[in-house]
């Protein structure tokens, strides 16, 4: 047996030296490695030997075995390389056709948008909640530290709905989606991180403004919140979004529900933060972000929380402008996001 | 809100070695931010005073003049057209390379040496608009004659000869910090960062003589309530003409229009101390009074800007015996105001509730640099300082004698706010140690005062408890303790605070099973292929009533940009069907949808707003299209695990029949639940909404759809043995709907596990008002390989209820 396995491996080798092309080594192959071929036929014997000498042979067949392989496999490359047209005047096809397409369908940028930054801070533990975008003057307004005569509760800013008032006030389109932080701390024992995207209203609409646009808020409430820890999570939500090279400021500012109250400002890509340039995009090397602070004492006591023992943070941004500050998008009229003109919303 | 600031005219009251650059920065980090820096030596480079030798006519042109003028150096050819140009002028020549303004519009432009009309010009004389002073007042087409402003020699540079060497700060104001709003205010922060105090400010020395007539019983405050403080100060013997140079420079660099010393020196002064006042010409007052009172309905004024404005009787206004002579911290009458005849004028410096002059703006659509600081409330401890100034700028500049003692009405006196401050609640909040020290150090540097409480007082924590005494350009904005942690931290600066991600307890919330399955819903269609599209939130009357919704069944809005926004969308379909309509010619076939909420009046309380999803394709053939949206549905379904979902025509169609072709309509139910339907749009409305093409809609309208019926999907055992396949093709009558035999199949073999059409054929060799269907059966047990012989034996049971309750003749 050992000395036909061998005999196999010579007659193969010999036939093999005199193959020319391809249909003749096929029939080789076949010949010796098919199914019905000298190998297999051979080896049906093996069945008979003695336990020991069964496996010896079992071992050297796989040996030939893997010989008469890589003899093929070399003659087959060796004769697609004296053929090496072969395969490509029998296979070839025109690789810069028009690939096919199964229907290509798109989601609206803001979605984008709005998944990404809910994704964001859903890896730092902020569950997403809604709230409601028609609401009481309660948990827009009073509740917020805005007081009765503040501007923002005039009717040439926020819009009213035509409704009597209720216990809670009057019922407005939200401006912000600050409505959930009240609402959220009425219902959620601390510690609170949510974060709440939404539709809101402004009563304003040319080139730069939308009189409905998206905003998202995020609010932290536990024990031994600091201005620190909002700075943390700010510095991770930037870095997230527009990339680790950008840097993060908290500029003063103010809003009726923080205290302290901050805009926060990224360095421009465009200029790379030149503080002395004439940037077209930014100032002086920074762009504003959006607004944040610590949550206000007397919101915290209208969520019904102690501010002796409660702080916290929240930031309110627009989820539209921070999606074009950092694809460096300059859309000439932002009112084309809502005009739903296929020619816009398929390229995204 | 901004503010123009000259660095120079800061360096007044404060002592800064700063560059401007690093005063800009610094001012920034604790809060005015510095959004732009115009450094004056760049904007006038290249301009020098130049003298006019001598002019000379140009060849070829009518109104082009040739001037030669000494620009130092030498004597060069300029072309000119201004029309008061004449020999012997100081002008500002735009040397090549100057940047300047054509006209006074659009961006700069640099000069160059150039030919005009075949003679060349060595740059250019520049009116007052093209070096950026169009506030300057000026005569059409005039070149700026400097003769009077400067003796410089010729080849001076503008910057020095017109003392213009100096850096401007456009700087954005928060809201609550109109103390900032002013050369003080922007000082005052200033000197927080330099670390030096401020030095020159002005309190009242004259107003000794008493004028006859003029003293306490002139002044009548009828609303307290609405001016908590009125002062006026009666000056004579005024010499009204234009500002000395440096004043109306100052004037122009901030943003002001110089008009005549009297009135400038008003605005130099509101610009400076933040504080607005009024020049009445005295002699034009009927009655020797000013009454500060609401408006009669309907008393009428003729405003400073030429306009007449009429009065509601909620707006105040400062009158005469008379009439009304300005209107409350807005706008003075042109009436009153003071010309170049008046010499005696009556200065007025006041405060007004700051929501009366912000409604009264409003509603007379009438605005002004006063109301701006006056709707953001100002103090009243600062009128006698902003008098004090003006008094001595007037008599410095106008010739005017002070006639009379400051005459003030005020309800009560005032009281410094003061709040108690607690150091460890402050450090606790910014989360970084401070000392005690070092906070109250710059509380003072702010111009608070703090006390240390006495000991008696119970203390809480091992620190100190303090009690601070608000400022009174603050007390405005300092409202409680928290406001001095601010204060604090912002001077401490932000960037000294380190970023530490918050530890601390997990929270239990539960996730909103809406918010996730709108998002996978949405994932779901743009894999199938669908566009998303949003649109507003907003409707007109005509969208509502071309869809048949009534009024009522929307929200309206009391205060709508436009009708096209009036009222909150209770359908998705309307915006959609308009978004179709708007696309469909540069698209011709497009598969659309949008998730977004309606809004649904409900009684006594908030609106409903279930999440919608609406989807819409659209194309040539309404059946194709039909199957087409059935599919996506079918799949949006599948893969969102809702398993018990159908469809049938209609339950109650009355509702929704004008809105679908009545026979390509049916109603989509979750189980025993209506959702929302799928149909073809009526031809009624495809007119209403301008379609050309056909159009099939999915409204589900269910408020719990995406809470209530997603659910993750569950596991079914693979099976262990083989199912066998028959295939059946059949001709019927073409009313029989496929779900009826779907369903008898379904119950007469309880070996068949699945039916599939997979073809539905009408045509050529299929009899008029028949189909073909193809079907493929399977079958299988769950207990054994099924032989051949029993599956014949189902079949020919399908066969024959086929034949004998469908009419079916079979094909094969």
């Amino acid at each position: 047996m050992k000395a036909k396995l061998e005999q196999l491996k010579k007659d193969f080798e010999k036939i093999l030296r005199d193959v020319k092309d391809r249909v003749a080594l096929e029939e080789v192959k076949n010949e010796f490695l098919g199914r019905k071929g000298k190998f297999k036929t051979l080896l049906k014997d093996v069945v008979t030997l003695a336990d020991e000498e069964r496996r010896a042979i079992g071992k050297l067949a796989n040996e030939v075995k893997d010989a008469l392989e890589t003899a093929y496999g070399q003659k087959e490359t060796e004769l697609d390389m004296r053929h090496p047209g072969f395969r490509l005047v029998q296979e070839w096809i025109d690789v810069t056709e028009p690939g096919k397409f199964s229907e290509e369908g798109h989601l609206h940028p803001t979605t984008q948008a709005i998944s990404e930054i809910t994704d964001i801070f859903a890896r730092v533990g902020f569950t997403s909640v809604r709230a409601p975008e028609i609401d009481w003057d309660y948990y827009v307004f009073e509740s917020l530290n805005m007081p009765k005569d503040h501007p923002a509760r005039d009717d040439w800013e926020t819009f009213f709905v035509d409704l009597p008032e209720g216990k809670k006030g009057k019922i407005v389109l939200t401006p912000h989606t600050s409505n959930s932080q009240v609402r959220v701390m009425e219902t959620t024992k601390p510690p609170i991180r949510i974060i709440n995207i939404n539709r809101t209203y402004r009563r304003q609409i040319d080139i730069k403004h939308l009189p409905m646009f998206h905003q998202f808020e995020g609010l932290m409430i536990d024990k031994n919140i600091s201005v620190i820890h909002l700075k943390g999570i700010l510095d991770y939500f930037a870095k997230t979004f527009f990339g680790p090279d950008r840097l993060t400021r908290l500029r003063p500012h103010h809003f009726r529900f923080t205290e302290p109250s901050f805009e926060v400002d990224i360095t421009c890509e465009v200029c790379g933060g030149n503080e002395n340039g004439n940037c077209r995009l930014c100032k002086g090397g920074w762009l504003e972000l959006g607004g944040a602070g610590m949550v206000h004492p007397n919101v915290i006591k209208a969520g019904g929380l102690d501010p002796e023992v409660y702080s916290g943070f929240a930031f309110g941004w627009g989820v539209e402008r921070t999606l074009m500050m950092r694809e460096g998008i300059k859309i000439d009229d932002i009112r084309v996001l809502y005009k739903n003109d296929l020619r816009f919303v398929k390229q995204f | 809100m901004n503010i123009l600031i000259s660095y120079n005219w800061i360096k007044e009251y404060l002592d800064t070695d700063f560059s401007p650059e690093k005063f800009a920065k610094e001012t920034t980090a604790v809060g005015n931010s510095v959004e732009r820096i115009d450094r004056l030596s760049e904007r006038f480079e290249k301009m020098v005073v130049g003298f006019v030798k001598k002019v000379k006519p140009h060849p070829n042109a009518d109104k082009l003049k040739i001037a030669e003028t000494d620009i130092g150096k030498e004597t060069v050819e300029i072309i000119c057209g201004g029309v008061n140009l004449s020999e012997g002028q100081r002008v500002v020549v735009g040397l090549p390379g100057a940047k300047v303004k054509w006209h006074g519009e659009g961006d700069l432009v640099e000069l160059a040496k150039t030919k005009i009309r075949g003679v060349e010009s060595f740059g250019m004389i520049c009116a007052v608009e093209e070096i950026g002073f169009e506030k300057l007042p000026h005569g059409y087409h005039e070149i700026w004659d400097i003769t009077e402003l400067t003796s410089a020699k010729p080849g001076t540079s503008i910057a020095k000869a017109l003392e213009l060497d100096d850096t401007i700060f456009d700087i954005e104001v928060t809201s609550n910090r109109v103390d900032c709003m002013s050369i003080i205010g922007q000082a005052r922060e200033g000197a927080v960062v330099t670390g030096k105090g401020l030095k020159g400010l002005k309190s009242l020395k004259g107003g000794k003589e008493v004028a006859h007539g003029f003293s306490r019983g002139w002044i009548e405050v009828k609303e307290p309530e609405f001016c908590p403080k009125y002062s006026a100060i009666l000056i004579e013997n005024v010499k009204v003409g234009p500002s000395p140079w440096w004043l109306q420079k100052r004037l122009l660099l901030a943003g002001h229009r110089p008009i005549n010393n009297v009135v400038d020196i008003t605005n130099y002064v509101l610009h400076e101390y933040g504080q607005p006042l009024h020049a009445f010409d005295a002699d034009k007052l009927d009655g020797e009074k000013i009454i500060v009172r609401k408006a009669k309905k309907g008393e009428k004024m003729k405003a400073l800007d030429g306009k007449t404005y009429e009065f509601s009787h909620d707006m105040l206004v400062i009158a005469d015996v008379k009439k009304p002579i300005a209107v409350a911290g807005v706008m003075g009458g042109e009436e009153t105001a003071t010309t170049e005849n008046t010499t005696r004028v009556l200065i007025e410096s006041a405060t007004f509730d700051p929501v009366s002059v912000r409604r009264t703006a409003r509603a007379l659509n009438l605005y002004s640099d006063s109301q701006l600081l006056f709707e953001k409330g100002l103090s009243t401890e600062s009128i006698e300082p902003a008098i004090a100034r003006a008094v001595e700028l007037i008599t410095e500049l106008t010739g005017g004698r002070v006639a009379s003692l400051i005459i003030t009405e005020q309800a009560k006196s005032y009281e410094p706010r003061v709040f108690p401050f607690d150091t460890q609640k402050a450090r606790k909040l910014m989360g970084i140690e401070m000392e005690d020290k070092k906070m109250i150090e710059i509380l003072e540097r702010l111009g608070f005062v703090v006390n240390q409480n006495d000991s008696t007082t119970p203390r809480l924590h091992d620190s100190m408890t303090f009690s601070v005494t608000v400022p009174y350009w603050r007390d405005h904005d300092i409202e409680a303790p928290v406001d001095f942690v601010e204060e604090i931290a912002r001077v401490h600066g932000y960037e000294n605070f380190p970023s530490i991600f918050p530890s601390g307890e997990i929270q239990l919330i539960q996730e909103d099973q809406a918010i996730k399955f709108q998002r996978r819903t949405r994932e779901i269609l743009k894999g199938a292929g669908f566009t998303e599209v949003y649109s507003y939130s907003f409707f007109s009357e005509k969208q509502l009533t071309e869809y048949g919704i009534k009024k009522e069944d929307a929200i309206v809005l009391r205060n709508p940009l436009s009708s096209e926004f009036e009222f909150m969308r209770p359908s998705l379909v309307p915006s959609m069907l308009t978004t179709v309509e708007q696309n469909q010619h540069r698209f011709p076939e497009a598969d659309l949808f949008e998730i977004a909420p309606v809004y649904i009046p409900k009684k006594g309380d908030l609106p409903d707003e279930p999440l919608n999803l609406v989807m819409a394709c659209y194309g040539k053939d309404g059946r194709e299209l039909f199957l087409r949206s059935k599919g996506a549905l079918a799949r949006l379904m599948r893969e969102l695990g809702i398993n018990d979902w159908s469809l049938e025509r209609s339950r109650d169609p009355a509702d929704y029949i004008a809105h679908y072709h009545d026979g390509r309509l049916a109603g989509i139910s979750i189980g025993k639940n209506y959702v929302g339907e799928i149909g073809q749009v009526s031809d009624m409305f495809v007119k209403n909404f301008g379609l050309d093409s056909a159009c099939v809609l999915i409204d589900i309208r269910e408020q719990d759809f995406f809470s209530k019926y997603t659910s993750v999907k569950s596991f079914k055992p693979i099976p262990q043995f083989p199912e066998v396949k028959r295939d059946l093709a059949f001709v019927l009558d073409e009313k029989i709907e496929y779900k009826m035999i779907e369903e008898k199949l379904g119950k007469i073999s309880t070996l068949l596990e699945q039916i599939e059409l997979f073809d539905v054929y009408r045509g050529k060799g299929v009899d008029e008002g028949k189909k073909s269907l193809a079907i493929h059966l399977s079958f299988r047990s769950n207990e054994r390989t099924l032989e051949s012989k029993e599956v014949d034996n189902e079949v020919e049971k399908i066969r024959r209820v086929l034949k004998e309750e469908f009419n079916a003749i079979l094909r094969s």
